[in-house]
């Protein structure tokens, strides 16, 4: 969701965003590195500080405790902790070579005598200080000695808040400098990356959504963009060119393509109308001869009247094809009653047999129009007569349901090639010609938001269309 | 700040004090302790930078540590007079001779405390057994003998009565030793005690005072027996005794929070003679 969300945002905004990240990322590397440092340097001066301290008061108790002078060593750690500099001392205490608290700056909480091991944890050598967080005070234990032996131990703990707070302002002040610079950092990054792929933005734009034709970029835009994206956009402008000259042509083939069927049923059509004009004339000539017999008049008038009839039906049916190519009428039964007339004829003439079933079992067809339909059936029937040679069978059927209407074209031919099946079935752009119309046939069908379908069962070849009730375009 | 103004007037108007006697040919040198007055190194240097100044060539103010180095000093007459203890004094008395005694709040008498903590519920010596206890000087009468002669009486001494004891070498800090916590009790000047009461209450409201003694003989200023005819040593008594005489005089006494200077009698320090009976080993 999110991945897709991000997959639709501007290249631009997204390559900028990405500067931005990493920018930010750098910013935050750069400021681990720098409190790292920070936190050493301030360590470093914790120490210099503990150090200063604790060799004050080495350098001051050493003699005393050397002579377990209690009143000295209490005095010198009391003036240490109330004196100016020592208002860091928080708590002090020594002990003797036997582990004993000689005195402390509190004799309350480290009496004389007091077992100094208990005084102890957290205690470390001043060397080893170090400020943590959360903790105001460090405490230091160190030796003392006095001519290189070891007279006692000195425990002293120091009050580092003040230290802790210059670090803790120093880092807040740090991070806030930090933020800014990464984001004018990130800013500048967009703002140049914007620059730079203002080009391909442009170029994105007038490619277009899927579903939306590519736009030409007007010749002021490409003037305005970096003078190295130039031929890009022009190369792109021509190729527009080239596929709007494409669509155009095919346009022209398929308006064609229209015709390709009536032309090729005229000469089924010239015999149809040329058949019966022979009885005519001879039913013509039969009431001239035998003007005085009543009954062959009345039977020639028959034949006459049926010749004639079927003559308006076939004239009807053609004109009919050509009109319904320009009118909105919805798909009736009539259609195909029409389209057998027009194709039994060329049928007959392969002397194939022709199986025609149609069944109206609801009406929704009623919203579909008649005009792609006729043009469907009739290029398919025409196909597959081709396909199925003399005496071949070929097979129609309609079925209307309340989900749309099912055609089925069926032939015994030997199927169709791989060219007119790509023409039926695929959008590829192909040389005009294989099979008669299909590419309209598949045209049509997707413009009224139908599939095809090809089966072969046997020896019989189906292609099979569903239209839905209500197709996108009406 | 105002223990120090105490302290600083003192040696100011000691050392303005000196040119009265200043005129002798040698240095007149007087021996001072601590223990009696501050061990605050800067103060004592101030004191003693203030009272050269104010001598010039002809004084100096000799600063020991302890009693017993004062004492010393005396005895061997590196200095020509000191302001002592009682109990020192008495233990040399053969060779040592009085030139005046302080008058306190109308007698030469002061009082050795025993003091404890204020929350300290302790109400004798006795009730301190087994705490720590800080003395001021083992020469000290307040600061330690009235304390050892009164366990002698009760059969014990400090070592086995006091799980430790420490000397503090001046009774301002006996005072801070108790008030800090770092001993339960202490034995203190009263005279010192009672003064800082009035110039550092802070500290001494920390300490509550469990035992007075009896009166005794104030720290005497006192000479070496053979010196005491002298020029210096008696233009030196003269002085002190004459201090309530004059403005100056009175104003260094009332920074003292002392009346005056008086001749002193040796039956003034018989009550510290019957403590040293007690204890035989220091007589």
């Amino acid at each position: 969701m999110i991945r897709k969300a991000w997959q639709e945002w501007p290249v631009t905004l997204r390559v900028a965003i990405a500067t931005g990240a990493l920018m930010v990322l750098l910013g935050l590397i750069a400021s681990q590195q720098v409190l790292s440092t920070l936190s050493s340097l301030q360590n470093e001066r914790l120490r210099e500080v503990a150090q200063s301290h604790v060799g004050g008061l080495k350098v001051a108790l050493g003699s005393f405790v050397l002579h377990r002078d209690v009143w000295e060593v209490y005095d010198a750690l009391d003036r240490a902790g109330s004196e100016g500099a020592g208002a860091r001392i928080l708590f002090s205490a020594v002990a003797d070579d036997r582990g004993r608290v000689l005195a402390s700056s509190d004799p309350t909480r480290a009496p004389i005598d007091l077992e100094f091991e208990a005084l102890l944890s957290d205690a470390v050598p001043v060397q080893e200080v170090t400020a943590s967080e959360g903790r105001k005070s460090v405490r230091i234990v160190e030796p003392l000695f006095v001519q290189g032996r070891e007279v006692g131990s000195l425990l002293t703990e120091l009050d580092v808040s003040d230290l802790l707070a210059q670090r803790r302002s120093t880092s807040l002040a740090l991070l806030a400098a930090n933020s800014v610079a990464t984001l004018l950092l990130a800013l500048t990054g967009y703002w140049i990356v914007a620059r730079l792929l203002s080009p391909v933005e442009l170029l994105t734009g007038q490619m277009g959504a899927s579903g939306v034709a590519p736009q030409q970029i007007p010749a002021e835009d490409i003037a305005r963009t970096d003078p190295a994206f130039a031929p890009l956009l022009h190369n792109f402008n021509s190729m527009i060119d080239a596929i709007d000259a494409q669509r155009e042509a095919e346009r022209r083939l398929a308006d064609r393509e229209r015709f390709v069927s009536l032309g090729r049923l005229s000469s089924s059509l010239a015999h149809e109308i040329n058949n019966p004009l022979g009885g005519l004339l001879n039913a013509a000539d039969t009431i001239r001869t035998y003007s005085d017999r009543p009954d062959v008049v009345r039977n020639s008038a028959y034949i006459l009247d049926r010749g004639l009839k079927h003559l308006r039906d076939v004239s009807r049916a053609i004109l009919e094809e050509n009109r319904r190519d320009r009118s909105n009428a919805l798909l009736s039964f009539e259609d195909f009653d029409d389209l057998k007339i027009l194709f039994e004829p060329e049928a007959n003439r392969h002397g194939q047999q022709l199986d025609w079933n149609v069944d109206f079992e609801h009406s929704p067809a009623c919203t579909i129009p008649s005009a792609p339909i006729r043009q469907i059936v009739l290029n398919l029937l025409l196909n597959a007569s081709s396909a199925a040679g003399k005496g071949g069978r070929v097979g129609f059927v309609a079925h209307a349901k309340s989900s749309g209407l099912d055609l089925k074209v069926t032939d015994n031919g030997p199927g169709l090639s791989e060219h007119a099946r790509q023409r039926l079935l695929s959008e590829t752009l192909l040389e005009p010609g294989g099979g008669v119309g299909l590419r309209l046939v598949r045209e049509l069908v997707g413009e009224m938001g139908g599939e095809i379908a090809l089966e072969r069962i046997g020896d019989l070849t189906s292609i099979l269309v569903h239209l839905p009730k209500h197709a996108p375009d009406q | 700040m105002r223990r120090r103004d105490f302290i600083k007037n003192a040696a100011a108007t000691m050392a303005m004090s000196l040119p009265f006697l200043g005129r002798a040919a040698a240095p007149f040198r007087l021996g001072l302790t601590p223990v009696f007055l501050d061990n605050d190194a800067l103060i004592i240097d101030r004191l003693r930078s203030s009272v050269s100044a104010a001598m010039g060539e002809s004084a100096v103010l000799i600063q020991r540590r302890t009693y017993q180095e004062i004492t010393a000093m005396l005895l061997e007459g590196s200095v020509e007079a000191a302001w002592n203890c009682g109990f020192p004094y008495l233990q040399h008395q053969d060779r040592l001779t009085l030139i005046g005694v302080p008058q306190w709040r109308g007698r030469p008498l002061y009082q050795s405390y025993l003091i404890t903590g204020a929350s300290d519920t302790a109400k004798s010596l006795a009730d301190l057994k087994g705490g720590t206890h800080a003395f001021s000087d083992p020469d000290s009468n307040s600061g330690y003998l009235v304390t050892a002669s009164d366990l002698a009486r009760a059969g014990s001494t400090p070592v086995e009565f006091f799980a430790r004891t420490i000397y503090t070498y001046g009774h301002r800090n006996v005072v801070r030793s108790v008030a800090g916590g770092l001993t339960r009790s202490g034995s203190v000047d009263g005279y010192v005690w009672e003064t800082l009461a009035q110039v550092e209450p802070s500290l001494t409201q920390r300490t509550r005072v469990v035992v007075r003694s009896e009166w005794m003989g104030f720290p005497p200023f006192a000479a070496r027996k053979d010196r005491a005819t002298s020029e210096s040593v008696r233009r030196f008594a003269t002085v002190l005794k004459s201090l309530d005489a004059s403005d100056v005089g009175r104003e260094i006494l009332e920074l003292l929070y002392l009346d005056k200077i008086v001749e002193g009698e040796e039956s003034l320090f018989d009550s510290i003679k019957i403590r040293m009976a007690d204890l035989p080993e220091r007589r």
